[in-house]
């Protein structure tokens, strides 16, 4: 796995060069447009020299974008908070943890990177990127994308319990949580690879008319930037109303990017496993679990999403079990 | 590994190694088409409050109603090193305003009061037309709404002012909300390193 | 808890509302200042005296787009405080019903667990805690020990008789039994000790078995059983009430973990339960019953 990630991330430095140049060549007819309606006089503007008295032209300020090592540290977290998730829920059964590192993601991917990059968004780059040859996706957009899949083929939805903020915002506000009934549940799901198709297909339209679909109604986006379209607000003010007694309404539903770690979540090696072995075979779980994500006292890894409730309700497992037990004395 | 392969997961790891195999082979096929980053810049050849020919009365103003930052990350910048410290410039006052005892126009253009003017060296009240001025455009209180880049450019202004996005504020949307609407595709995206070359290279006084 | 969900709560109200006014308030007054701005250019092309007055108009409605910026900043972070404070109270206060409540001795002191037990002491003169036996009828006993016989052998067939009989174990039942037959009191003594089937003090109308298997115990099964007790008046070291109407009983396990916590009255099973639930699920019962 890791190796896997080391060569996503590497770039071939003369490769990546003799593209970079290629692109540049691409966009060359721009340059040479935006340059002609600038043969204006500019020569008769005055410069530091023919005013004297000491002036000096002032600098025009020019922020610049984020820096990539900054990036390349987004990624990193990104790896790094899904290796945390897979430890402390596969290996602590720590709800209290993978709470803990549920509100750190949060705060990092939410409220300080405001919700951008994504992967759930970088679906659409990654199709636009596939069917055309001119657009260019940026590494970080790459590894945004294929990270949480191949974590999803060995371990399952990590990605969702303890880095996404988008559900880390429903997690959070989850109250009393009712279960779905299961045919309904199971409808709505279907949303979501309607919602995924839409998204693709506008994104995949030739350049001019193309309409990012996924980004255009993120509910929670603009609860990161704290601005937005009113409909976003709105919308995102909905999700969250509905989520304090529905499990993860978007997550279930809506989520495309769901859809497809859904899919890889079908072949893990390993993911969150409910065993009469380490747990009890009570079924106290079943209720705990505001996904309806376990059938039968055993979890549906397709559709966990790694919150560990059911290791927090378990009798033999968790915080529970690490705890200094108040024992009983049997009559 | 004594434990025999059941059949079931002889064929979840032959699937897996073939959805392994997908994921690679498109991550390495996007990665050599990847390059560092992209940003979205305002073409000023297609902008229509920079480009030439368009003088009309009204300045487009959609980089500030559609951007999805408050207040907009497009900001009007002066490039000084263009700028032809006008007495009178065209993009600060409101040149067809009434004139005031000093010979200036009485009104500002600015809507928002962005624009401060400020001598250079000691004013000569004699000679109005030698002395020249700096124009400052604070960019917290500009919004980009474009009235001043509008202004200076043929045949009065230099074409000094234009629209920038100011990349600290813009978060980068995948489809810029402003390029959606701009009704002249002056939104493009381009290189980063692109993307902030133009300034110096336009600058031909060397 | 219940107070800061209650402030909170408000707060994010008070947040929604002022950020919504202000949102009307700027839609309706952006345009006006707008037209206002307009107008007065207009008027200055005629007048320059105006010059100033447009200026200091322009300055306000700068100044008060960039004020509503920042103020709409400060209240978003605060709205945001305010849900994480009233999530954090609310989700205390909907969890309570399984934990302890407030003013509810409930949690880990010992005096609390001893209390919790329900009594299976052998010696019937408890503390005068207990409900007065009624006299009971011995003649049932003489006519089993004549069909069951007198050796020891039976000792098991007879106490289980007698307890399906007297639904307890009577201490008179028990004292004519040792004489009628071979058995004697160290045996019965033991025997009715050991086996969880057999009780010594008498029984209420309808018995209570209150799960508490790991599963119900972990879901709360003893704050269900103090609440019962304290509901029914039960006194410390009793198992059933004075007017002999329920008997609470602790059990291993019922076997539908699922439901957990899970208590039977007289084998009608109730599921999922929380100390208030739990007390009404006995009310039919205590009806059923003539006052």
């Amino acid at each position: 796995m890791a190796s896997r990630g080391g060569m996503l991330i590497r770039v071939r430095p003369g490769l990546a060069a003799s593209l970079l140049l290629l692109l540049l060549l691409s966009f060359a007819p721009a340059l040479q447009a935006q340059g002609i309606p600038y043969s204006r006089p500019v020569e008769t503007a005055p410069q530091a020299d023919t005013i004297g008295g000491g002036y000096k032209t002032p600098a025009v300020q020019k922020p610049l974008p984020r820096d990539a090592y900054l990036q390349m540290l987004d990624v990193l977290m990104l790896t790094a908070a899904m290796g945390m998730s897979v430890w402390l829920v596969l290996k602590r059964r720590s709800r209290k943890w993978a709470l803990a590192l549920t509100m750190g993601s949060l705060a990092y991917f939410g409220f300080y990177r405001e919700g951008c990059v994504c992967p759930i968004g970088s679906i659409q780059n990654v199709a636009v990127a596939l069917t055309d040859r001119t657009y260019a996706i940026p590494m970080v957009v790459t590894a945004t994308f294929f990270l949480p899949l191949l974590v999803a083929l060995f371990f399952g939805r990590a990605f969702c319990g303890g880095v996404c903020a988008l559900g880390a915002m429903q997690e959070l506000v989850l109250l009393k949580p009712l279960q779905v009934p299961p045919r309904l549940d199971r409808a709505l799901g279907l949303l979501k690879y309607v919602y995924l198709g839409l998204a693709i297909f506008l994104a995949i339209k030739p350049a001019l008319g193309r309409d990012f679909l996924i980004c255009r109604f993120d509910p929670f986006v603009g609860f990161f930037r704290r601005t937005g379209a009113p409909h976003m607000l709105l919308l995102g003010g909905g999700f969250l109303l509905l989520g304090m007694f529905v499990g993860r309404p978007y997550c279930r539903y809506l989520c495309p990017y769901g859809g497809l770690l859904g899919w890889c979540t079908r072949l893990a090696r390993r993911g969150v496993t409910i065993t009469p072995d380490k747990e009890l075979d009570c079924g106290l779980c079943t209720g705990a679990c505001p996904y309806g994500a376990i059938d039968h006292m055993r979890a549906v890894r397709k559709d966990c999403l790694y919150c560990a409730r059911c290791y927090a309700s378990c009798p033999r497992d968790g915080d529970l079990a690490h705890a200094k037990a108040d024992l009983v004395t049997l009559p | 590994m004594s434990e025999p392969v059941s059949r079931r997961d002889l064929l979840q790891q032959v699937v897996r190694g073939g959805v392994l195999a997908t994921l690679g082979g498109g991550a390495i096929f996007l990665v050599q088409k990847a390059h560092g980053q992209v940003v979205w810049q305002v073409d000023a050849a297609r902008c229509i409050n920079s480009r030439l020919g368009d003088t009309g009365a009204e300045a487009c103003k959609l980089c500030t109603t559609e951007c999805v930052v408050a207040l907009s990350a497009v900001r009007a910048v002066n490039e000084y090193s263009k700028c032809g410290r006008c007495n009178i410039c065209p993009a600060y006052f409101n040149i067809t305003s009434a004139v005031d005892e000093k010979g200036l126009p009485s009104e500002k253009l600015c809507p928002r009061d962005a624009i401060a003017r400020k001598p250079i060296g000691k004013a000569d009240p004699e000679d109005p037309a030698n002395n020249f001025y700096e124009y400052i455009i604070d960019e917290e209180k500009c919004d980009g709404c474009g009235k001043c880049v509008m202004k200076c450019k043929e045949p009065l202004g230099l074409g000094s002012i234009v629209l920038r996005i100011r990349y600290n504020k813009c978060v980068d949307c995948n489809r810029c909300a402003i390029s959606r609407a701009c009704p002249k595709d002056a939104l493009i995206q381009v290189p980063v390193e692109q993307a902030l070359r133009p300034a110096e290279s336009l600058h031909r006084t060397e | 808890m219940r107070t800061a969900a209650r402030i909170s709560g408000g707060l994010i109200a008070l947040c929604v509302v002022v950020l919504l006014t202000d949102y009307a308030i700027a839609t309706r007054r952006g345009p006006k200042d707008d037209q206002l701005i307009k107008a007065l250019q207009e008027q200055v092309k005629s007048d320059a005296g105006l010059a100033p007055k447009l200026a200091g108009e322009q300055k306000r409605v700068t100044a008060a787009r960039r004020a509503r910026k920042s103020r709409d900043n400060a209240i978003a972070w605060l709205l945001i405080v305010a849900s994480a404070v009233f999530l954090t109270a609310a989700k205390q206060v909907v969890g309570q019903p399984l934990r302890t409540r407030k003013g509810y001795p409930g949690g880990g002191s010992d005096r609390n667990r001893e209390s919790s037990r329900p009594s299976r002491d052998m010696a019937p003169s408890g503390p005068g805690a207990l409900p007065i036996a009624p006299p009971i009828d011995l003649a049932f006993v003489d006519q089993l020990v004549v069909r069951e016989g007198r050796g020891k052998e039976s000792a098991i067939i007879l106490l289980q008789a007698i307890q399906s009989h007297y639904r307890y174990l009577p201490d008179e039942a028990l004292r004519r039994l040792c004489e009628l037959t071979e058995i004697t009191p160290a045996e019965v003594a033991g025997t009715s000790s050991f086996y969880g089937q057999f009780r010594r003090s008498p029984v209420g109308k309808h018995v209570v078995r209150v799960c508490h298997g790991t599963a119900c115990h972990v879901a709360g099964a003893r704050q269900i059983t103090e609440e019962l007790r304290r509901h029914l008046n039960i006194p410390e070291g009793a198992d059933t009430d004075a007017e002999r109407l329920f008997t609470v009983d602790e059990v291993a396990c019922l076997g539908c973990c699922s439901l957990a916590p899970v208590l039977t009255v007289d084998g009608h099973t109730s599921g999922r339960l929380t100390p208030t639930t739990a007390c009404h699920a006995l009310a039919p019962f205590a009806e059923k019953e003539p006052a």
